[in-house]
């Protein structure tokens, strides 16, 4: 199309002006297709699921996409730029796709039924209590530097978990595993897990806690105390992995529904500052 | 007149040290003090006649030198070690000379390659082969390179795929003759597989076999539609070579898209095969496909075995393979007849491989759109790192990844010098993957041992005269294991995933090992009492 001259300066002196507010605008121009869903899938699963799980319902490290909480902008736009530009600081990487596959990511993601939203309806500030002193989180986990050291750190977990995630980790922490080291010098590596491994020295004396790594003749953990312990196997009698987590599992009787609540508001209000 | 004799003495031995010639590599067994190609010889055994390092003494080894190859990611090679010298390539298409007596570089290269490549696995390639004065590099934006082996300067270059259109070389050619053997990497986006000669003078290529036959070409039925176009069938792994049948055994990896084979219904020959080449025209002899229309992911590229034992009572001149897909193979490698094949692990893809070589399938098993979990995972039961056959135990040594993957399917769109994968797999999220080390009997299949790994490996196994066997862990050990029983002699802790196999060479009567990891060599010695 060729714009009128006065038309087209006026367009131009706009243009830079506007720049921010149409990045924003920008619409995926694939939204629903089914084509484009069926590619982002397929671009999804080969790409980022290794990080976002294979649904886009969160793996060990990326987010759950279907949360819809969009801690960098929840946009069509602005999730484009998160898929190419990468989130800096964070380990969200830039990727070099071209514009329509991101856009079929995008769709693929769109596309995906959200994860259920609960009703928060907690009282934070009741469940910041129970986080601390009630249930005795804290001894377990870290928040914002204070806290102990045998669970994840839970600094930015509100950003990063969905409602029904957190309540089931509660509920039946066991049933999905939270990833441990990968390391990044094994490429096809499987990072391990926070499971239960209980050792047993040659004097008989057993040491439960949860392993820091592990290879084929030695073995680092950090014991119920808190305590890192290594050991060559050789050493040992035995060392069994449990494949559970050491956390208890948060019943009714030790969590009331209403209590259950409250913690929950609190962990979704923890985001990245 | 004697000290002109001595002089002229002196400079053939000079003169000998630099030529590797055609010969030298046909009878590399003979001189167990060098390492010539990349599987240390033509039968692919990865096996030195060196004996100094035994099950007695294996726990005094010791570091004597390292060198840092300056390059991050998966360090792959297997050098080379002639009269002295070590040559290795690196990540990135680095490459050096080393003294190798102390590590010490005599000349280093890197080859300047395009921004974007798209090699599925990393910057990554496996090594030199040697002839003459030259070494020889397929490179990763799909080059042949002919290096000086004193100065590492380019001798000639030739330009054999386009990279841009996700063709690369990660493998190390294979000197026959005079010709330089490469074979293509690209199973993950579309390419059409190839393998090719280059003359080793020159550079100009002899002969190329596309590994996806084309219109009018026996086995283009085995593809429906245009899918031979973007078919895969690459070819990355050093193939193997028998001189009185003049033929080059190589190996073929996965249809493409791996995934998905709802558009390329067929056996999709020569995908996940071993062809059988003329050496001197590149025809083939024949084939036999180990996994037809893969879902797996099943590449063949493992390093075929050439062994020449009595089977059923007659000499025969066999061929092993310990397929990624998680049987042993023999086959007879003058006709390609398949003999027997028996699951070396935990392997549910198939039901059993029937008497003509084909496996019964399990029709519960397919991958799907929603994931099925199969045995072995896509990384295989054992992969690309190299086996090793010792002749004094007639044993067959592979590194096993014990893995169970879930396989999803999906179909995609082809592009060029994209992701070509119809979908994914994920481990097992259950059962954590493990690996071990495995003694197997050619003959029956049977583990005569086994050494449990933590993790699953990716690095290969060196077996010598000297009984004690060597293999790289993905959790860094670096382990020497009693050949005959598994027993663990000596391991150390080198700090990275190794995924390499371990090679030897002795040097003023010192036996070393040398193996990559993270990105810098170690050798290691023994030291005396």
């Amino acid at each position: 199309m060729i714009l009128p001259a006065r038309l087209g300066l006026a367009v131009a002196l706009c243009g830079a002006l506007a720049l921010h507010a149409q990045q924003k605008a920008i619409t995926n121009p694939v939204a629903g297709d089914p084509a484009a869903i069926r590619e982002g899938a397929s671009l999804f699963r080969g790409n980022c699921s290794p990080c976002h799980g294979l649904n886009a319902r969160g793996g060990g490290r990326g987010p759950d996409l279907t949360a819809g909480r969009w801690v960098h902008g929840s946009s069509d736009a602005e999730i484009f730029h998160t898929i190419t530009h990468g989130v800096p600081g964070t380990e969200m990487p830039a990727n070099d796709f071209e514009d329509s596959e991101t856009w079929a990511i995008l769709a693929y993601i769109r596309s995906l039924t959200p994860a259920k939203t609960e009703n928060v309806s907690g009282d934070r500030v009741a469940g910041e209590k129970i986080f601390w002193q009630t249930a005795g989180c804290s001894t377990c986990h870290m928040v914002h530097g204070r806290g102990g050291v045998l669970g994840p750190d839970l600094s930015r977990v509100g950003g990063a978990r969905s409602v029904p995630y957190l309540i089931e980790s509660i509920r039946e922490p066991s049933k999905e595993l939270t990833s441990g080291t990968l390391d990044p010098n094994n490429h096809y590596g499987i990072p391990l897990m926070y499971d239960t491994v209980t050792v047993v020295t040659a004097g008989g004396e057993k040491i439960a806690g949860v392993v820091k790594n592990e290879d084929t003749f030695s073995i680092q953990l950090m014991d119920t105390h808190q305590q890192l312990q290594f050991f060559l196997k050789k050493d040992l009698q035995q060392v069994s992995h449990e494949r559970k987590s050491l956390m208890p599992a948060y019943s009714e009787d030790m969590l009331k529904p209403a209590q259950l609540k409250d913690l929950v508001a609190y962990l979704e209000s923890l985001r990245e500052e | 007149m004697r000290r002109a004799i001595a002089w002229l003495a002196l400079l053939l031995c000079a003169g000998a040290q630099a030529q590797v010639t055609y010969q030298r590599l046909v009878g590399a067994d003979q001189e167990p003090q060098n390492w010539l190609t990349y599987s240390g010889g033509y039968s692919g055994w990865r096996y030195s006649r060196l004996d100094q390092i035994n099950a007695g003494n294996a726990s005094r080894l010791a570091m004597k030198w390292t060198f840092q190859v300056a390059d991050l990611g998966q360090f792959e090679t297997t050098p080379l070690v002639v009269d002295g010298v070590l040559y290795g390539t690196g990540q990135n298409d680095r490459a050096f000379a080393l003294d190798a007596r102390t590590g010490r570089p005599i000349w280093r290269y890197q080859r300047n390659l395009p921004e974007k490549l798209q090699p599925c696995c990393g910057m990554v390639n496996r090594g030199f082969a040697i002839l003459g004065n030259r070494l020889f590099m397929a490179t990763l934006d799909g080059h042949v390179v002919a290096l000086d082996t004193r100065t590492g300067n380019l001798v000639w270059d030739v330009k054999a795929a386009d990279s841009k259109a996700a063709y690369v070389f990660t493998v190390a050619p294979l000197v026959v003759k005079n010709e330089v053997i490469v074979g293509i990497s690209g199973g993950e986006y579309g390419v059409r597989g190839f393998v090719a000669a280059y003359d080793a003078e020159t550079g100009k290529q002899r002969w190329r076999f596309d590994t996806v036959p084309g219109p009018g070409e026996p086995g283009h039925e085995s593809w429906a539609g245009d899918s031979w176009k973007t078919g895969g069938a690459p070819a990355w792994i050093t193939g193997s070579y028998d001189p009185e049948l003049n033929l080059v055994y190589w190996p073929t990896g996965n249809p493409s898209p791996s995934g998905y084979g709802g558009e390329r219904a067929g056996d999709n020959l020569y995908s996940n095969s071993m062809l059988a080449l003329d050496a001197d025209s590149g025809k083939l002899k024949w084939y036999f496909q180990f996994t037809p229309h893969d879902l797996y992911d099943y590449d063949a590229t493992q390093v075929p075995v050439l062994v020449d034992e009595d089977w059923e009572g007659r000499p025969r001149k066999l061929l092993l393979q310990a397929n990624r897909n998680g049987f042993l193979y023999v086959l007879d490698r003058t006709d390609g007849k398949f003999l027997q094949a028996t699951a070396f692990g935990k392997v549910t893809w198939a039901k059993s491989i029937a008497a003509d070589g084909r496996p019964v399938l399990d029709p519960e098993v397919m991958p799907n759109a929603t994931g099925q979990r199969v045995c072995p995972g896509a990384l295989g039961l054992t992969n690309w790192y190299s086996p090793s056959y010792s002749p004094d135990s007639k044993l067959l040594y592979v590194a096993t990844s014990d893995e169970c993957d879930i396989f999803t399917s999906l179909p995609q769109n082809y592009r060029v010098g994209h992701d070509f994968l119809g979908s994914v797999y994920v481990p097992d999220p259950v059962v954590r993957p493990t690996g071990a080390l495995k003694a197997l009997d050619p003959a029956t299949g049977a583990a005569k041992w086994e050494f449990k790994y933590f993790s699953n490996p990716n690095g290969g196994v060196l077996s010598t005269r000297g009984g004690v066997v060597f293999a790289g862990e993905s959790d860094g050990n670096f382990i020497a294991l009693d050949g005959r029983t598994g027993k663990d002699l000596w391991n150390i802790q080198l700090g990275a995933a190794i995924y390499s196999t371990a090679i030897t060479y002795q040097l003023d009567g010192k036996q070393y090992v040398v193996i990559p990891a993270g990105s810098a060599l170690f050798a290691f010695a023994v030291m005396p009492d």
